[in-house]
């Protein structure tokens, strides 16, 4: 199993694959964030567990976070520092998620603007997704030979 | 790799997206104030757009000016949420108008409805701005005395005035 792991943590196909879905994921998931901070400001506040002065500077900042460190994977910029903040991200959502799975906490708002925005998903698959994503993240920042397809020595 | 360079590294990242983030939300036209409207108590829930489009002035504050208004009977009221929500129940004489579908239905509306009809906007209560927006769309459209019921059908029902 040991060996299984080292073979599996030394794959530069996998860190590349994982680096790959992890960067289209999370610039995919910024794109609607940032075309509606409103709307996402919103889900914010129905989370309950964040400070009404910073529902929209997280609203704003967040969606770029994920955007550059995203990029950043994609093109090899500085993977191992991008791979962290964006395992701190998928940390931060599975807490996030955990949190109001285990108080039950529900927010339905009932309008048209904020279930548009697919709210209403539940928790659970959102919750094993991030696990699985974080898993990739760990391989890509645990990776240590030569990355494949990064931009040069900014790798 | 060294930690010092990790967590450097790491900061520009956060410091070009944190910039980058700022910048955009400036210029965007669907940017949004910094900091925004989150306190129930004071009225309905917003993260509020640099160029504000809700008016607290339109505001009825609370449930029993809003049933003074009602049974007046000269305010139609018009219910801002999806046409499914209006047939699970609605305030008795209040037509649908789902902001959702504003675009297909508002010249009906208009050909039914004189410019100088007042209005009242509701929706799902204080977590829900689509009564504000649909008064902000009446009053583009020429209407011109529009009020927003905050409280909505929750308010209502919790008063157990009537329903339909």
């Amino acid at each position: 199993m040991n060996k299984l792991l080292k073979t599996v943590l030394a794959n530069s196909w996998i860190e590349f694959a994982a680096r790959w879905i992890l960067g289209i994921t999370f610039i995919y998931a910024s794109y609607d964030k940032i075309l509606a901070p409103a709307d996402f400001a919103k889900i914010i506040y129905g989370y309950e567990l964040f400070p009404h002065d910073f529902i929209n500077l997280i609203a704003i900042i967040l969606p770029f976070i994920e955007l550059i460190s995203g990029l950043a994977l994609i093109l090899g910029i500085y993977p191992r520092s991008a791979v962290l903040i964006i395992n701190g991200m998928l940390l931060a959502f599975i807490i996030v998620l955990s949190v109001n799975l285990i108080r039950g906490h529900e927010f339905e708002c009932g309008c048209f603007s904020v279930k548009k925005a697919g709210y209403l998903s539940s928790a659970e698959p959102m919750l094993i997704r991030d696990i699985i994503y974080l898993i990739l993240g760990v391989q890509v920042f645990l990776f240590s030979g030569v990355r494949k397809g990064c931009l040069g020595r900014l790798s | 790799m060294d930690n010092k360079k990790l967590i450097k590294k790491i900061t520009l990242m956060l410091a070009v997206s944190v910039g980058l983030a700022l910048i955009v939300n400036y210029f965007s036209p669907v940017g949004i104030a910094l900091i925004g409207q989150w306190d129930k108590s004071q009225g309905v829930i917003t993260a509020k757009a640099k160029n504000d489009v809700i008016v607290g002035k339109l505001e009825i504050e609370d449930v029993k000016t809003a049933k003074q208004i009602y049974d007046i009977g000269k305010s139609l009221f018009v219910d801002a949420r999806s046409r499914e929500n209006y047939e699970d129940g609605h305030i008795p004489g209040a037509v649908s108008l789902p902001l959702g579908q504003f675009d297909e239905l508002i010249n009906a509306f208009i050909d039914k409805h004189s410019l100088d009809q007042p209005i009242v906007t509701y929706c799902s209560g204080r977590t829900c701005e689509d009564s504000h927006n649909l008064a902000q769309l009446l009053l583009d459209f020429g209407f011109n005395d529009v009020k927003v019921f905050i409280d909505g059908l929750p308010g209502w029902e919790a008063e157990d005035y009537p329903i339909e």
